[in-house]
């Protein structure tokens, strides 16, 4: 039976990390997914949210047939994707539902993706609206989203939260964003990526500007979206490695956007509130993740982390493990998580 | 007058606009605009003619502040308006000004914005109050069991003072009155506001207006309730008459 989840009084404390970027082929749902491995490694529990309509999170969790089977009963009472879960709230029936989470390798919980969360978002279009003629409905809308991970990381004892999100400048972006304690930039090595980060520091400027407007004349009570995401740093993509160190064409890429991120994004931010870049340091740059080919394709169809894929050399394997638990202790300094 | 205000009562004066100038316009505009939303509503729309939304010009809250604070000073009342609580001493920065056709309407329409209002969780501050000249608008309000406060000035208007919330106080205004009792309005409000028309013939005139308009209200509301009467007449005629009789006659 679907049970609506109960409205949140008080944020659960799990940090929310958003991995975003509005440009795709930037590697984000590798780093993301092996991010999510290692941090479960670690020995958190993680919740990793699938709020991609292209699913390809989910694609890269699940068997072809699987993902066919949750897609398939999405939109029934028994549903089990994140669409499964909003689709009272687009009905207009009110709350979320709590769906059941998949788990991978134990410590890792996730919400599969439905490529019908699309309907969701062109709804979230209108909650938002709505939030600026002060309604309600906008209010409980546009924390839809939010209060089902909330729910979700109550209800199984959630250490951290991933959203991995599709590679756009939209609705669902915004509300993801706007819900998230954190955010970290995949980065490519190519002048489009750096023209991203410009364009990523004066929306998300605006959201959390308006939102901060709108926030101020909500009424008392109701659960509404923080709208205060701290940068975090970026990870470059895609190197070719030569020797231990960037190969030449990509490393002279790297101060270019390093200095991107700092001027078009955390200044930019900084500007608006200081506290929004409390968790930026120097370096930006949180790791390398070297570019590891068709093995990072091999993971993805096997489900695994890089470094389980049974096509890896011991050598491919260590230094894949080691890149991205480096990754993840630097991620979990920068959000002030502990280890347990 | 500005001479009575010493430099750092402008300087208090300037930092209440600015902070309205900067954060304070933008929520007036949500906010009357939230108000305003509420009449498209479907219970609400059919029963309405037009609504009206407004937000304060800041130049105009300047001059209003002014006023406030000469009139304080002359009181020997402290002025307690500063940037952080304008929204909430200063009820009319939102606005919105429901237009109905006739008296008889506004029952309904009092009940159904009191619903509207508690399901977007807006709290009442104050009201409503009927302002009223004329006892039998007066009688007619007190009958439904709205409070009534006589003006002076000859107009007839229901005032609400809501609030978005108590954790965050910002306060609106609503006003409810007769596309007749509008015409009144609209041309006191042009000629005598910011500033008092002192063209004495125009003040006499406005009172005038204020006679002829309430009686185009009176009128209307008579013309209305001239068409009721005859229809309930008409369907307790037809209820008393044989069913097959009705029948032929609705042919």
């Amino acid at each position: 039976m679907a049970h609506p989840i109960t409205a949140v009084r008080k944020r659960h404390e799990a940090p929310r990390l958003a991995i975003f970027n509005h440009k795709g082929g930037v590697g984000k749902t590798t780093l993301t997914i092996n991010l999510a491995f290692a941090l479960t490694e670690l020995g958190l529990r993680v919740l990793l949210v699938d709020s991609d309509p292209q699913c390809n999170l989910t694609s890269y969790l699940l068997s072809e047939e699987k993902v066919n089977e949750l897609l398939d009963h999405s939109d029934e009472a028994d549903g089990a994707t994140i669409w499964s879960a909003l689709k009272p709230v687009v009905d207009g029936s009110g709350q979320p539902i709590r769906i059941p989470l998949l788990s991978i390798a134990g410590k890792l919980l996730f919400v599969p993706g439905d490529i019908r969360l699309s309907e969701f978002e062109s709804e979230l279009s209108t909650f938002w609206g709505e939030s600026f003629q002060r309604k309600v409905r906008g209010f409980r809308g546009t924390s839809a989203l939010s209060s089902l991970v909330d729910s979700l990381a109550t209800a199984h004892k959630i250490d951290v939260i991933l959203y991995d999100s599709g590679p756009n400048i939209g609705p669902l972006n915004r509300a993801i964003l706007l819900d998230c304690d954190y955010f970290l930039v995949p980065a490519a090595c190519d002048a489009f990526s750096i023209r991203a980060v410009k364009i990523l520091g004066h929306e998300l400027s605006k959201w959390i500007a308006d939102w901060e407007v709108v926030k101020k004349l909500a009424p008392d009570n109701l659960y509404l979206l923080p709208g205060l995401p701290k940068p975090i740093g970026y990870v470059p993509q895609r190197f070719k490695v030569y020797g231990g160190a960037p190969a030449q064409a990509y490393a002279s890429w790297l101060p270019r956007i390093e200095k991107s991120v700092r001027d078009d994004l955390i200044t930019v931010l900084k500007r608006l509130n200081p506290e929004l870049t409390s968790s930026a340091r120097a370096p930006l740059r949180l790791a390398s993740i070297k570019d590891f080919g068709s093995l990072a394709l091999s993971a993805q169809s096997e489900g695994v982390a890089i470094w389980r894929s049974e096509k890896a050399t011991a050598t491919q394997a260590a230094e894949a493990h080691s890149d991205f638990l480096k990754l993840a202790k630097s991620v979990l300094q920068r959000i002030n998580l502990p280890l347990p | 007058m500005r001479n009575a205000l010493s430099k750092r009562d402008l300087a208090l004066i300037a930092s209440i606009v600015d902070r309205y100038k900067s954060e304070g316009h933008e929520l007036a505009k949500i906010l009357a605009d939230g108000l305003a939303g509420l009449c498209f509503h479907s219970s609400l729309s059919p029963i309405i003619h037009s609504v009206r939304s407004r937000v304060k010009d800041p130049d105009h809250l300047r001059d209003k502040l002014e006023r406030k604070m000469l009139t304080a000073k002359a009181e020997g009342k402290q002025f307690a308006i500063t940037p952080d609580n304008l929204f909430e001493k200063v009820t009319d920065l939102a606005g919105i000004r429901i237009l109905h056709l006739h008296t008889t309407q506004f029952p309904k329409i009092n009940e159904v914005l009191l619903r509207l209002l508690d399901l977007e969780e807006y709290k009442i501050l104050e009201g409503p109050i009927a302002r009223v000249w004329d006892d039998e608008y007066g009688d007619f309000f007190q009958g439904c069991g709205i409070q009534t406060q006589v003006n002076k000035r000859l107009y007839t208007s229901v005032h609400y003072i809501v609030g978005s919330g108590e954790r965050n106080l910002r306060t609106g205004e609503i006003q409810v009155r007769t596309l007749a009792e509008e015409l009144w309005g609209e041309v006191d409000h042009t000629i005598n506001y910011p500033h008092k028309c002192e063209v004495a013939t125009c003040q006499e005139q406005i009172k005038v207006l204020a006679r002829v308009t309430s009686g185009a209200t009176r009128l209307v509301d008579s013309i209305f309730r001239a068409k009721a009467d005859a229809e309930a007449e008409l369907a307790t005629k037809h209820s008393r008459t044989p069913a097959k009789k009705v029948k032929a006659h609705s042919k």
